[in-house]
């Protein structure tokens, strides 16, 4: 029972740390990204790789590196690796394509990733995937399984807890207000100097790297990681907590997590199963899912804590209202 | 034709071992042209819908999958193979209609951002698609017509069955550009996509023609689902979500809101997924679509076809 509570928690907190990736690359650049899954995916290869003994496997299975390191130089070639493919990805999807066309050039690059790492065997042994990884620190700590289910979740809550942090002060530092003004308006950010593209790229960069070590807290915890365990549509899943909880909001991102978590993602394994269906469960998921963001959007779009705004209501209300007004009419025609 | 003519004689006089290289390209460009068809028919229907609406509808393979199990399901029931046709149209259709006055026109009249609609579109299509999943389970329901003889037409070896789904094509493409010229309907469409304001002023109704256009689309889009479904010879509730990517690349390629690019964005994706299936593992064709897409988008997003005059719809 521990042991199950402990996974649904650290799930819980790992989803968590990928929501909050996704919120810097939605939330605060505006660009809609499908990609993340295949950061995450990325993150957990590679810290899957650095700690893994050399392949022995027969080949035409193989994978690459197997360096038999520890678990914590996982973590960091992961997130150096995401961010360095985050800088490519995004240099080509961000130059001058914005909005749809930069969401459809995401889906396009998750999906030539997938193809590549499921059909290739030799460099993450394809559909079979890296499996037998280690057990971070357990090999000092000795933990039986209900001790070290829980240390691994107080492991994760720590990196939760870092990421936060770091988000925070990054939040209200000047590059965090320089890239959230280009999401407001990217012509007048332009206009006071601002270097739009650069400052969407670093903000896409970050996501990427706190998808690569959202990806290898992932794969360690999994201890195995193949391209069945991640797919394209869970990232709906994150705009889900996302939209609930309020777009560009940390706290509002946490929340969001823990009432999509809870409502979703674990009731819906209490609902009685339906014979000869398997596929039941997850299908009343992703529509529960795609209802919720539909619904979310139409009667409480700023979500259930609204990012907070710094502005002066006295002199800004009437001229927000004729540049709302004048803003909407030119985007519907 | 002068092109593949060209190709096919600098194949010829190149192939070391006789007419085996030369087979194979051949019927790879014979595949090549039933992919084009079945993509012309979707990708057309996304590209006028686009241009009409303004709205990326990435709920589009849902609408293809939804027609493909509407004509199953009509089959079964009466064997006829027309009727499912039919079924296919009308049900893409009305789902497109559905999803544009239920979800995505309330949002626009009060001045939702393009963005915003997109994401509605594929919350939409998760739904959709789910739905799909729910009512008929994940597993692969086989779709086979009974088997029709191939025949040699030119240098092509095509079933009965193809021929028919390229007809099928032609003859959609060929109404698509009549009604886009020549009916009232087409040219309001068009006032339409130029500027909805400029349309109203002039008496047009432009939310009608909104309408109109969501019902033409998704008609076209359920029997690209159908055919697709068939010449796949088997059903998936993720079937045209896998499709949408490469329909959206086609669209792109031939620039997006342009039917008539859309028609050769779809020639030339169809054709380089089959071809390049000659030298990649064929897993590799969707990459090989993508990276046309990702190309395009480089190095001219308007598409890679320059604009004909008046041809914008």
């Amino acid at each position: 029972m521990i042991t199950y509570i402990a996974s649904v928690l650290t799930l819980g907190t790992i989803f968590a740390i990928l929501a909050l990736a996704l919120n810097v690359r939605y939330g605060w650049t505006g660009e809609l990204d499908i990609s993340l899954f295949a950061f995450v995916a990325i993150g957990a290869y590679v810290s899957a790789v650095t700690t893994l003994p050399p392949s022995k496997l027969p080949l035409p299975n193989h994978y690459i590196l197997g360096l038999s390191q520890p678990f914590l130089l996982g973590v960091a070639y992961a997130m150096i690796v995401c961010g360095l493919l985050s800088l490519l990805v995004g240099s080509i999807a961000l130059r001058s394509l914005r909005g749809d066309h930069f969401a459809i050039t995401t889906v396009a690059t998750t999906l030539i990733i997938y193809a590549v790492i499921s059909q290739n065997t030799y460099i993450f042994n394809g559909f079979a995937g890296v499996y037998g990884l280690p057990e971070p620190f357990n090999g000092m700590l000795d933990l039986g399984p209900d001790g070290y289910s829980l240390f691994y979740l107080g492991l994760c809550l720590v990196a939760l807890l870092l990421v936060y942090l770091f988000l925070e002060r990054l939040y209200h530092s000047p590059f965090g207000r320089a890239l959230r003004s280009t999401r407001e308006d990217e012509v007048a950010s332009a206009a006071f100097g601002r270097n739009v593209y650069w400052l969407k790229l670093q903000g896409y960069a970050v996501g990427g790297v706190i998808a690569g070590m959202g990806g290898a807290l992932l794969a360690h915890f999994l201890t195995a990681f193949n391209p069945y365990a991640w797919d394209t549509a869970e990232v709906f899943l994150l705009y889900a907590a996302i939209f609930v909880g309020g777009v560009g909001n940390q706290r509002g991102v946490l929340m969001g997590t823990v009432f999509v978590i809870v409502l979703i993602q674990e009731a819906t394994r209490f609902l009685p199963l339906i014979p000869g269906h398997a596929d039941a469960q997850s299908a009343i998921r992703f529509i529960l899912i795609g209802l919720l963001i539909i619904g979310v959007l139409k009667w409480r779009p700023q979500g259930l804590l609204p990012e907070p705004r710094a502005r002066d209501p006295r002199t800004l209300a009437p001229v927000e209202r004729t540049a709302a007004l004048a803003g909407g009419a030119h985007e519907s025609s | 034709m002068h092109v593949l003519t060209a190709i096919v004689y600098i194949l010829h006089t190149g192939a070391k071992g006789g007419g085996g290289f030369l087979n194979d390209f051949l019927l790879a460009i014979g595949f090549g042209l039933i992919t084009a068809s079945i993509l012309a028919l979707s990708t057309v229907a996304l590209s006028l819908q686009f241009s009409v609406t303004n709205i990326p509808n990435f709920a589009h393979g849902e609408i293809m999958t939804a027609g493909a199990y509407g004509a199953w399901v009509t089959q079964s029931v009466t064997h006829n193979v027309f009727l499912a046709g039919v079924v296919a149209c009308v049900m893409g259709g009305v789902l497109a209609l559905f999803l544009n006055s239920a979800i995505l026109a309330p949002f626009a009249r009060s001045g939702a951002k393009r963005l915003v609609l997109f994401i509605l579109t594929i919350a939409s299509g998760l739904v959709l698609q789910h739905v799909i999943l729910l009512i008929f389970g994940g597993a692969n329901l086989p779709y086979s017509l009974p088997s029709s003889p191939a025949r040699r037409i030119g240098p092509f070896i095509l079933t009965d069955r193809s021929l028919a789904i390229i007809g099928a094509a032609v003859v959609v493409m060929v109404g698509v550009h009549l009604i886009l010229r020549y009916t009232k309907f087409g040219k309001a469409q068009r006032a339409v996509a130029d500027s909805r304001e400029l349309a109203r002023v002039s008496g047009i109704d432009s939310a009608l023609i909104v309408r109109l256009t969501w019902l033409m689309a998704g008609a076209m889009g359920g029997l690209a689902g159908f055919v697709l479904g068939v010449s796949i010879g088997s059903l998936t509730p993720t079937l045209g979500y896998t499709f949408l990517l490469v329909v959206f690349a086609a669209a792109i390629v031939g620039g997006i809101g342009k039917p008539y690019g859309a028609m050769l964005g779809a020639l030339l994706i169809g054709l380089a997924m089959e071809v390049s299936a000659l030298y990649l593992p064929s897993d590799y064709k969707l990459v090989v679509a993508f990276a046309f897409l990702i190309v395009t988008l480089l190095i001219r997003p308007s598409g890679l076809f320059p604009s004909f005059q008046g041809a914008r719809a």
